[in-house]
């Protein structure tokens, strides 16, 4: 389930001609997996578009949810699923990023209670650039039952 | 030459073309979408690992059942449950469409340090009814997977945050309890769902 995302953005500005000024950055396709049982791990899932016309370098992301968010990348290579972190993600000035299943994504460690909405902070450097919040994704164990 | 025998000899080259063909589509089961078909089964070794009850698992335990085996680990956000979803998905299409035998879903874990029988047991169960999770001692959990080509490699980290390595397959163990077939991916359910029941009729 992809729910429409309430986005703030902040830091840079962005100067277009006519119109309402666009935010600098802007996530949408927001997917927050509900936390496995077991692990309690999620992942989220989203789109980042640049609308500024500086690069803007993602190096840290903070849930009041989550203990613990880290940026990573899986890659499968010769048959082998590699989970890797990622210091840092450049989304350059008028790009977009996607963070997807099989590639780079968040990875949401240590829930600290079940509200049903999760917050996401992003952070350049130390400056805040984004921060949003979303549902945590529906799966009904249904959807998954064989029979 | 006599129209007779080049009536005889058309239908020859006829009947040549039709047999290679069919030589061809039993040789190499051409119809599979993106499963591997071992040439010959090969049986499990022996090894004793636990499931999430805490029963023993061995080679006996994967008979009577097709199994579809992913190894992968409760603490992998991405790439585990996004396999796991798969082949539920692709399980329930096969329901669906009056398949039997259905294939029961195993997750063995490649991180049996946190993987307790109760926390594979959790997870698994998340996936559907049915499926299996085997976790247990490392070394015997390495005589399986060298016997099935499985690779896995646990990184650095902390206690509580690493990541390991690991083969993204599926393998397919027949009733007999041998590595039967292989889907090495990119998975996707429409596969799952054309190729398993040509590997369980071709047996």
């Amino acid at each position: 389930m992809r729910i429409p995302i309430i986005c703030m953005s902040i830091l840079l500005s962005s100067c277009g001609g006519g119109g309402p000024p666009q935010p600098p950055l802007v996530a949408t396709e927001i997917v927050v997996t509900a936390p496995m049982p077991g692990s309690g791990m999620s992942a989220a899932y989203l789109t980042l578009k640049n609308n500024s016309s500086q690069t803007i370098s993602i190096s840290r992301v903070t849930s009041a949810q989550y203990a613990s968010v880290q940026l990573h990348e899986t890659t499968i290579e010769d048959g082998v699923a590699r989970m890797r972190a990622v210091p840092e993600l450049e989304v350059p000035a008028g790009r977009t990023v996607t963070l997807q299943r099989g590639g780079k994504h968040l990875m949401l460690m240590r829930p600290t209670g079940s509200t049903g909405t999760v917050s996401l902070q992003f952070f350049d450097e130390d400056a805040l650039v984004l921060s949003v919040e979303t549902a945590i994704e529906s799966r009904s164990k249904d959807e998954h039952d064989g029979r | 030459m006599r129209p007779k025998n080049l009536i005889i000899a058309f239908a020859l080259a006829i009947a040549l073309a039709a047999g290679v063909f069919v030589a061809a589509r039993l040789q190499t089961p051409a119809s599979l979408n993106t499963a591997f078909l071992l040439p010959a089964p090969t049986p499990l070794p022996a090894f004793s690992l636990v499931d999430q009850a805490g029963n023993p698992v061995t080679p006996d335990t994967f008979r009577n059942h097709w199994n579809l085996v992913f190894f992968g680990f409760t603490h992998c956000p991405d790439i585990c449950p996004t396999t796991l979803q798969i082949l539920a998905a692709a399980r329930k299409e096969l329901v669906s469409s009056g398949q039997e035998p259905i294939p029961r879903i195993v997750l063995v874990s490649v991180d049996p340090e946190r993987d307790s029988p109760g926390v594979i047991g959790r997870y698994v169960d998340h996936f559907g009814v049915g499926n299996l999770g085997i976790t247990g001692q490392l070394e015997e959990l390495r005589k399986l997977t060298s016997s099935l080509g499985v690779f896995f490699e646990k990184q650095a980290g902390d206690e509580e945050n690493y990541a390991v390595d690991h083969y993204a397959g599926v393998i397919l163990i027949n009733p007999d309890a041998e590595f039967h077939a292989l889907f090495s991916g990119p998975h996707e359910v429409r596969n799952f769902v054309h190729d398993i029941p040509l590997l369980m009729a071709g047996r």
